[in-house]
């Protein structure tokens, strides 16, 4: 088993989730992206949708609207500018 | 000599004003824990866009396209100031020492088109009785410091700023360095000055870094007013405790002495009044 994805979710106003994933569903400006665990460096920035990420089968979603994601060394890192 | 009811009075006076400060200042330090708080909340989102910008921006300019109307440097002609101070006073030298320094960047540019944005009453009352140009005046956000409420600002001043109405926008404010001292400080803000990446790396675009730059830079801009406000009320808390801790024990003070002061005169009045008895009956003997 690979490692795990970190991922981070903040807006301006406070950290809304911190937490460990072993997949995230990102809704990038063009379409969602699937990530696993070894995902190259990437920016992007985000769409309006829904985030969820997968730790051992339970999911967690987040409605998130504009923003940016970092993706480096299995860390996800969102910057959203609304989280419902 | 005063009477000793009056110096009762005052001791009482000096009591009650000392229950006064007292009162505000715990509130100032329950108010304050929730204002840091806040303010740390804010920290991480903030780290993260600085180095995302820090590496979007050196993407772009690799490509030839770190151009962006608000990293233009021109001709600093018309200076915009933006001044947070705290809507009340009570807090020490807070406001004041932040609008002498504000005073003093604005004497060093007497020479350009000056205009100011105040935020807080406090600034706004004391430009109000000088001849400033006062372009905007934001009160009563400390309350409850809103993102939204820093957006607006920053969106008036990056439109003043691209559209070529003011060369260069400065930020005047209040760090919350530590609980002790609050301190008082002038940056630049406009046109931006990209921080530097700490630690480059080859990112994947998904769009091309030109155009996330365009969408980052405002952004960063109502990153650092938000941040500024948030910073502004937690040390305008911490210099109200300061302050008011200082006034609840020089309190103390003045009550200790007016008490020993009053039993010295207590003391006086009887001392009087035996000798007035004794030489009574002295003259009847």
């Amino acid at each position: 088993m690979a490692d795990l994805l970190q991922v981070e979710i903040a807006t301006p106003e406070r950290l809304v989730a911190s937490a460990s994933a072993d997949s995230a569903q990102i809704p990038g400006k063009e379409g969602y992206m699937g990530i696993l665990p070894g995902h190259a460096a990437l920016l992007s920035e985000l769409g309006d949708g829904e985030l969820s990420f997968t730790l051992s089968g339970a999911t967690e979603r987040f409605k998130v609207s504009g923003g940016y994601v970092e993706i480096r060394d299995n860390r996800v890192r969102v910057l959203a500018d609304k989280v419902t | 000599m005063p009477s000793l009811i009056d110096i009762r009075r005052r001791v009482r006076s000096v009591r009650n004003t000392q229950q006064i400060t007292k009162a505000m200042k715990m509130i100032s330090a329950a108010k304050l824990r929730k204002a840091q708080d806040r303010a740390l909340a804010s920290r991480p989102y903030a780290a993260m866009l600085d180095r995302i910008l820090a590496n979007v921006a050196e993407a772009a300019s690799r490509s030839g396209g770190a151009e962006h109307p608000l990293l233009a440097i021109r001709a600093e002609q018309r200076v915009l100031a933006i001044v947070v101070t705290a809507d009340k006073g009570l807090a020490g030298g807070f406001n004041s020492n932040l609008l002498k320094l504000a005073q003093r960047f604005l004497n060093e540019h007497r020479a350009k088109e000056l205009s100011l944005e105040v935020i807080g009453r406090k600034a706004r009352d004391y430009f109000r009785r000088r001849a400033y140009t006062v372009s905007g005046e934001h009160l009563d956000l400390f309350r409850n410091v809103r993102y939204e409420d820093a957006e607006r600002i920053a969106e008036t001043v990056i439109e003043r700023f691209s559209n070529g109405q003011v060369d260069s926008v400065y930020l005047f404010v209040n760090e919350f360095k530590s609980v002790v001292a609050p301190n008082p400080v002038g940056v630049r803000i406009l046109p931006i000055e990209v921080p530097k990446s700490s630690s480059p790396a080859d990112y994947i675009y998904e769009e091309p870094p030109e155009e996330m730059l365009g969408n980052l830079l405002p952004r960063y801009v109502k990153m650092r007013i938000y941040r500024a406000l948030l910073e502004s009320a937690a040390a305008e808390l911490a210099a109200r405790m300061t302050a008011m801790d200082a006034a609840t024990s020089n309190a103390s003070d003045m009550i200790d002495k007016l008490t020993l002061y009053m039993n010295r005169v207590r003391q006086a009045s009887i001392t009087r009044e035996i000798i007035e008895i004794v030489s009574g009956a002295a003259a009847l003997d």
